[in-house]
């Protein structure tokens, strides 16, 4: 199974340092991630546990990081998102991947470019623009056709979307065990791709009820697309108007 | 004084790397110059590519992996500059990638340095949810690849399936053109 992950990085001329050593970094965090974390790769230390063949003490520090993150997004979630509920074992998939985009885009933030875009195939991370004084613009995926935006926002931090049409969402009702999908689409953004990811799997599964979680979560905003096409932002949902679509 | 990673007289480059994730080493990477960048966009030409020396050229490219790697630069794309209206439409079909799912072929098209058309020529599955969700991520790995040149959308959030096998089959018909 492939997954893309994208990079955009504007930079000044004057950089401390050669933006692609930073990049080369950034996909080393992404390739780190993969290695630790893959659910496919029968010996990474997440299969492992995931087994039992691996004791949590046992396992690298990260493993314990990514999962304590998870704990605080079950909590956030109300939870909806829980990586324990899945079957098969605790599975951090759902929030790991835009961990992974984060580290890499803290790579390139630390690196002291003045824009990057991190995609991992529709989780989006990013810092400033892509020019000085402009906001990177991401549009929307239409759940109902898939060559057409929903939206187009303008980009503060991290966007992430979970939706019907993709593969391996994880969505699965915490409390049943079985797959459910409440919404068509639920796109999430906030400061943190990973919370962020997190919290959009957990509206799929939660439905339009769950969106008062975000209540207490200040800086995350959400677009829900119901099952019937029409659409819920949250007030401070960062749409531009009649862009894209 | 030092030499600037990027076209003298450009302030900021766009770069986007596109790299394996998940994935068994086949990796490309698509690089564009600065989209608004009005020294990169009147660059025009496509330049070589290869190591650090693109950099000078005001494209880097960055390639990994295992698999069939290359990069690609496009100039764009705000201001269409007079060789896109001279330069003839150039086709070709990139190899048949076969996935775990089906098999994936596109068709790209492309005007001087730039990126007109993708086309999936052929995408076949060997399950129906797999067909579903091909027909789903195809238009949107089109959009994806386009909207790198496009001045409005920097990138799309939705599904969290993309094909590698997709981007190998551009990648290898794009190096049919000669297309760097």
């Amino acid at each position: 199974m492939g997954t893309v992950v994208s990079f955009d990085v504007r930079f000044a001329p004057a950089l401390p340092e050669m933006p692609w050593v930073a990049l080369a970094r950034a996909r080393a965090a992404l390739r780190r991630a993969d290695a630790v974390f893959s659910t496919w790769k029968e010996n990474s230390p997440m299969s492992c546990l995931r087994r039992g063949e691996l004791e949590l003490s046992e396992a690298p520090e990260v493993v314990r990081d990514v999962l304590e993150l998870c704990a605080e997004a079950r909590r956030w979630s109300g939870g909806w998102f829980d990586p324990w509920a899945m079957p098969g074992g605790v599975d951090p998939t759902g929030l790991v991947k835009g961990w992974a985009a984060q580290k890499a885009l803290g790579e390139l933030v630390a690196a002291g470019v003045s824009g990057a875009l991190v995609n991992a195939a529709g989780d989006i991370a990013s810092h400033g623009g892509p020019e000085p004084g402009t906001a990177w613009r991401v549009g929307v995926q239409d759940p109902f056709a898939a060559d057409r935006l929903a939206c187009v926002v303008e980009l503060t931090g991290a966007i992430a979307t979970s939706g019907t049409y993709e593969r391996g969402a994880h969505l699965v009702d915490p409390h049943t065990g079985r797959p459910a999908a409440r919404l068509a689409s639920a796109s999430v953004c906030g400061p943190d791709l990973a919370l962020a990811d997190a919290m959009a799997t957990a509206l799929m599964v939660a439905g339009e009820g769950g969106v008062d979680l975000l209540a207490d979560l200040p800086g995350y905003e959400a677009y829900l697309i119901r099952l019937d096409g029409s659409v819920r932002p949250t007030s401070g949902f960062p749409i531009v108007a009649g862009a894209g679509t | 004084m030092r030499r600037a990673p990027v076209v003298l007289g450009s302030t900021a480059v766009g770069l986007v790397a596109i790299l394996g994730f998940h994935t068994h080493g086949s990796t490309v990477s698509l690089v564009q110059p600065g989209g608004t960048s009005p020294a990169a966009g009147s660059q025009g030409s496509s330049t070589s590519q290869g190591s650090s020396s693109s950099a000078s050229t005001g494209a880097g490219s960055l390639s990994s992996g295992t698999g069939p790697s290359g990069s690609v630069s496009g100039s764009s794309s705000t201001t269409p500059t007079t060789a896109a209206s001279t330069a003839a439409a150039r086709s070709a079909v990139g190899a048949d990638e076969q996935t775990q799912y089906g098999a994936v072929q596109v068709k790209v098209t492309v005007v001087g340095s730039r990126i007109t058309a993708i086309q999936t020529v052929q995408l076949s599955a060997f399950d129906p949810r797999s067909a579903q969700i091909n027909a789903a991520a195809a238009p949107m790995l089109q959009q994806e690849a386009l909207s790198a040149q496009s001045a409005n959308i920097n990138g799309v959030s939705g599904a969290s399936y993309t094909s590698a096998a997709y981007i190998a089959s551009l990648q290898s018909a794009l190096d049919q053109l000669g297309f760097k």
